[in-house]
This record gives C-alpha cells, sequence and structure tokens, in this order.
C-alpha cells in the first residue's frame, strides 16, 4: 500500500511535466501552422483582401515605435474601463438593492429580462442622436453591455446563496450589511468571475464598434481609417492588436480569480 | 431546578407549508411545551424526522412557528411573523446547528473569530478565548486551514467553539457530537461539561443518543414521533462533576436508560 503510494507520487510529477511538454510542442506547432496558413491566404487571396502576417508584424512593430498605436491602445482601453467600471457598479449594485425589496424585485423582474432581449448594438444611432459624437454615447454601449451579463450573474449568485450560511450569520449578530458583504459577495464569487469572463471581452469589442462610427481615435478608428484607406495591412494589425488585448485581460482575470479563489478545492486541483 | 425559568416553550406548532402532490395538514410538531431553567443542561432525545431541528429553528428565531409562543425572560418573542424575527434574540441565543455551516472561503481561525468580528468584540481577550478554547477541542495547529482541508469531525468542533467563543447566555446544540467516533466524542462531552461548569451557560442539547443525554443533562425530554410532543420528561440526578467514562456502569444511570428507552420508539 505505502509503496505504491510513493511509486505513485514519483511517478507523478515527471508524467505531468511530459504532458505539459507535448501540449507546450502542439501549441507552437499549431501558431505556425496558423501563420502559415495565413501566409498562403494571403498570398492567395491578394494584399487588398489578406494582409502578408509578416507585414502586419512590421507595421505593428513601426507603429508602435512611432507611438501611434499605443495612443489608439490607450484611448480603447480608458473608454472600456471607464464603461466597463459604470456597467459592473450598476451591475453588482443593483442585485443587491432588489435583495432588500423583493416585491419591487417581483415586479420588476419581467422588465429586465425582456430588456436583455433588446439588441445593444441596435442602439448607437440613438445614442448618437441623445449624446453627441463623444465619448458620451461609447459609454452608454459599453455600460449596457457589461452590466447585463453582471446584474444577471449577480442576481442568480444571491438567489443561490446558501440560506443556512446568512442563519448562522444573522444569529451571531451580523447586520445586513455585513451578511451581504461577507457572506453573499464571498458566496457569489464565482457567479462574478464567470460574468466577468464575458463583460470583460465585451467591453474592448463594443468600445470599438463605438470607434468604427464616431470619434478620431482608439483602435477601431485605427481599423475603419485603414480600411478607408485600403490599408489592409494596418486593418490587420488593428485586429491583431485588440485580440491580444483581449487576451492579456482574460490572463490576468483568470489569475486574480484564482487568487482570490484558493480556498475552492476544484481550482486547487485545476492548477496542476 | 430552583432557578425560574429563562426560556418557556409554550403550545409551540409547526407545519410546513404544502406543495403540489403532498399532504398539506401535515404537523412536524403541535402543543409542544418545555421550560428550561438559567444555568439548565437540558437535553432532548426523539428519533430522526421527530422536528428537533425545526423546534431549535424556532427558538433561535430563523424559522417562524405556525402557532404558539416562545419566551425568554418572561419577554414573548416574536416568532410567528416572519418579518419580526429577531434570529439569535441579539446574540443572547447561540445556536450549534446540525450542519457545521463554516464560511468555506475562511480558515479555521476566522470561523471561530468571526462572531467576534461581526459584535466588533475582537481584542486581545476575546482572541486568547479562542486560542484556548481551539486548544481545548485539539484543533490547534489548524487555524490557518480551510473547512474543506478539515475533517467533518475536525468541521464540528470549529461550528461548536465559534458559538462558545462569544458566550452567549443561552446556547441551543443540535446534535454537535454526532460525527465524531467514541473516542473523541467523550473527550470533547467532558470539555464540554468543564466549560459548562465554569460558566453555568444554559444549554438545549438536541441528540439521538440516549447515553449521551443523561451523562450530560439535567433533566432529558423525550420526543416522539412527528408531530413532535413531549413523551416524557427525566431528572437526571446523577452527582455532579460527572465522569463520563465511569458513568455508565452506575445503577442509577441504567434505570434511567431503561426508562427513557421504552419511551423512544
Ligand atoms: N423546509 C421544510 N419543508 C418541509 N418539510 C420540512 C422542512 N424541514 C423539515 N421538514 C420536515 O420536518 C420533519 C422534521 O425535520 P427535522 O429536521 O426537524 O427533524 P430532526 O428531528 O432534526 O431529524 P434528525 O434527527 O434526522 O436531524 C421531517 O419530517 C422533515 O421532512
Ligand atoms: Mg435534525
Amino acid at each position: 500500500m505505502t509503496s505504491q503510494d510513493t511509486a505513485l507520487d514519483l511517478a507523478q510529477p515527471s508524467q505531468v511535466k511530459w504532458r505539459q511538454y507535448v501540449v507546450t510542442a502542439g501549441r507552437i506547432v499549431l501558431a505556425i501552422l496558423l501563420v502559415a496558413a495565413w501566409k498562403i491566404g494571403a498570398d492567395r487571396a491578394g494584399p487588398i483582401y489578406v494582409a502578408d502576417p509578416f507585414l502586419v508584424a512590421n507595421r505593428i512593430v513601426t507603429d508602435t515605435m512611432s507611438g501611434e498605436l499605443v495612443h489608439h491602445v490607450y484611448v480603447t482601453l480608458r473608454l472600456s474601463v471607464i464603461g466597463f467600471a459604470i456597467g459592473c457598479f450598476f451591475g453588482v449594485v443593483l442585485p443587491f438593492l432588489l435583495r432588500r425589496l423583493p416585491r419591487l424585485t417581483d415586479a420588476i423582474e419581467p422588465y429586465i429580462m425582456a430588456s436583455v432581449g433588446i439588441p445593444k448594438y441596435a442602439l448607437i444611432p440613438l445614442f448618437i442622436l441623445w449624446f453627441g459624437i463623444d465619448d458620451a454615447p461609447k459609454l452608454w454601449l459599453v455600460g449596457l453591455l457589461v452590466f447585463y451579463p453582471i446584474f444577471i450573474a449577480v442576481f442568480a449568485g444571491i438567489r443561490n446563496v446558501d440560506r443556512r450560511l446568512i442563519n448562522m450569520a444573522r444569529v451571531m449578530g451580523a447586520s445586513e450589511a455585513m451578511i451581504s458583504r461577507e457572506v453573499i459577495w464571498n458566496s457569489l464569487q464565482s457567479f462574478f468571475f464567470a460574468a466577468l469572463k464575458i463583460a470583460l471581452p465585451r467591453a474592448i469589442s463594443a468600445t470599438i464598434i463605438g470607434e468604427f462610427l464616431v470619434g478620431n481615435a482608439g483602435l477601431g478608428f485605427f481599423i475603419e481609417y485603414s480600411r478607408q484607406n485600403f490599408d489592409t495591412t494596418g486593418v490587420f494589425a488593428g485586429i491583431v492588436i485588440a485580440t491580444a488585448l483581449v487576451l492579456v485581460i482574460n490572463s490576468v482575470l483568470v489569475r486574480i480569480d484564482r487568487r482570490l479563489n484558493a480556498w475552492r478545492p476544484t481550482d486547487r486541483d485545476m492548477e496542476l | 431546578m430552583s432557578a425560574q425559568a429563562l426560556l418557556e416553550v409554550h403550545d409551540l406548532g409547526k407545519r410546513f407549508a404544502s406543495r403540489a402532490g403532498r399532504d398539506s395538514s401535515l404537523w412536524v410538531i403541535r402543543d409542544l411545551s418545555f421550560s428550561v431553567a438559567d444555568g439548565e443542561f437540558l437535553t432532548i432525545v426523539g428519533p430522526s424526522g421527530s422536528g428537533k431541528t425545526t423546534l431549535l429553528n424556532m427558538i433561535a428565531q430563523i424559522d417562524v412557528a405556525s402557532g404558539g409562543e416562545v419566551r425568554f425572560q418572561s419577554e414573548v418573542a416574536p416568532i410567528n411573523d416572519p418579518k419580526s424575527l429577531n434570529p439569535g434574540l441579539s446574540c443572547r441565543i447561540g445556536y450549534v446547528t446540525q450542519e457545521d455551516n463554516l464560511l468555506p472561503w475562511r480558515t479555521m481561525l476566522q470561523n471561530v473569530l468571526f462572531p467576534l468580528v461581526v459584535q466588533g468584540r475582537l481584542n486581545d481577550e476575546t482572541r486568547a478565548r479562542a486560542e484556548m478554547l481551539i486548544r481545548t477541542v485539539g484543533l490547534a495547529g489548524f487555524e490557518n486551514h480551510y473547512p474543506h482541508e478539515l475533517s467533518g469531525g475536525m468541521r464540528k468542533r470549529a461550528s461548536l467553539i465559534r458559538t462558545l467563543v462569544y458566550d452567549p447566555p443561552v446556547i441551543l446544540m443540535d446534535e454537535p457530537f454526532g460525527a465524531l467516533d467514541a473516542q473523541t466524542r467523550t473527550v470533547l462531552q467532558e470539555d464540554l461539561l468543564r466549560l459548562w461548569n465554569l460558566g453555568r451557560k444554559t444549554i438545549i442539547f438536541v441528540t439521538h443518543d440516549i447515553t449521551e443525554a443523561i451523562a450530560l443533562g439535567d433533566r432529558t425530554l423525550v420526543l416522539t414521533r412527528a408531530p413532535a410532543r413531549v413523551a416524557g420528561e427525566h431528572k437526571i440526578d446523577l452527582p455532579r462533576p460527572r465522569d463520563i467514562r465511569g458513568i455508565l456502569t452506575d445503577p442509577k444511570f441504567i434505570e434511567i436508560y431503561q426508562r427513557i428507552r421504552e419511551q423512544v420508539q
């Protein structure tokens, strides 16, 4: 029994490492294949439709050096962050307020659920009409797109909290505010992070779409401006940067999630 | 029982809201009355499903009653209306629930300190008390473990001392030693009696185990099957301090055991 255990213990780490190597190697091969496919596609379709990957890489380097791309990324990030913060704030606070007003919740729930169905992008012309062509219409778009997934997740998370934990805290004299912060907020972390994984990339895409239509800076503007000038390499460079941005944000999020939720047994297992 | 009644349960009844396909008029508890004196250790035994947890939930005021009343220090506790429930009666009734109900994202120590933190009573003195209790129940060294890293029995012990740490005058306990092995169980019973002897809290202790009920209690109530009523009441006039291990062979113990055994169906 014991000897078998040790044997397993010894075998496991090297096995895990080996598996890791295979996965990494597979990823590199896939990346090379993708770039190759891209390159072949570019050669076949012509530079007007598909930009050459090496020219795109070159373009990213020069435009980053010149500071142009950095500026666009900054503009897009700033708007995404502000819009995200607004949407996230209301998406978290509103369910907590509604928790205290069960009758109001019952009354407005069908309306909220119906409003989920409104295609938000279809509202952009209205936002431009109402809020002008500065940041305001874009912030409304980003805010709304972030608000819904977070609101729905937090709302469901609150309903899902273990009543027994709340009762226990009440018996021990915890105030409603403490129960909200300690018991409910911590209970719904997995819901919240699942929603963040949807909302954060959405904030970036929504900002970019907003920038297609209004404004004179940002990644969306850069992509659309390049297209209007038949600069397909610029379009591709913008798309690559936008994708990289979302990937970076997601990996930061995963790391934060892991750190904050280290107490959860499943997360530990998955880290292996 | 020279002391006056601290807690009185009068004609208490409980019926759960019906759901489609179920008998609507099923009373879990009906016309249940008893009282507990200040400083008394009352034990309650009853078959599984007889409504013991339901009873404690109503006394702790986390669940409404369908009839009857509960009085605490002669003052009627409002337990018929869900809006006016006052869980724990302003920290005067502690409740060690049947499940441990530890916060899974807090370490064992943080869980034990939790009531002190929410009551704003965390200071050097109470912290020392928490550490003493952790040592007493043999959890020293596991302070920084999360609940899922503790065994079931360790979690129960943590949840027990989480209530003891803030020292409420009345403590309800729902089978706190149910999941423990016989040896640990005996040790903890002795610890509980010792702690009780120091502070003389009022304890209502629910258990399946007749031996435990006799060994710990001043008085034992036997509940019937649902709807729960008091089937019998037994004064345990065994001298204190008690020797939990030796008591089993005491002729008086055996006699009380026989009497209770007959009433528990
Ligand atoms: N929320 C509820 N809704 C409907 N019925 C319930 C509810 N809670 C408990 N009951 C019923 O009430 C009865 C008593 O339950 P309770 O949990 O009080 O039993 P118990 O004496 O604590 O049992 P055990 O010793 O197994 O813990 C059971 O028949 C159970 O089905
Ligand atoms: Mg029970």
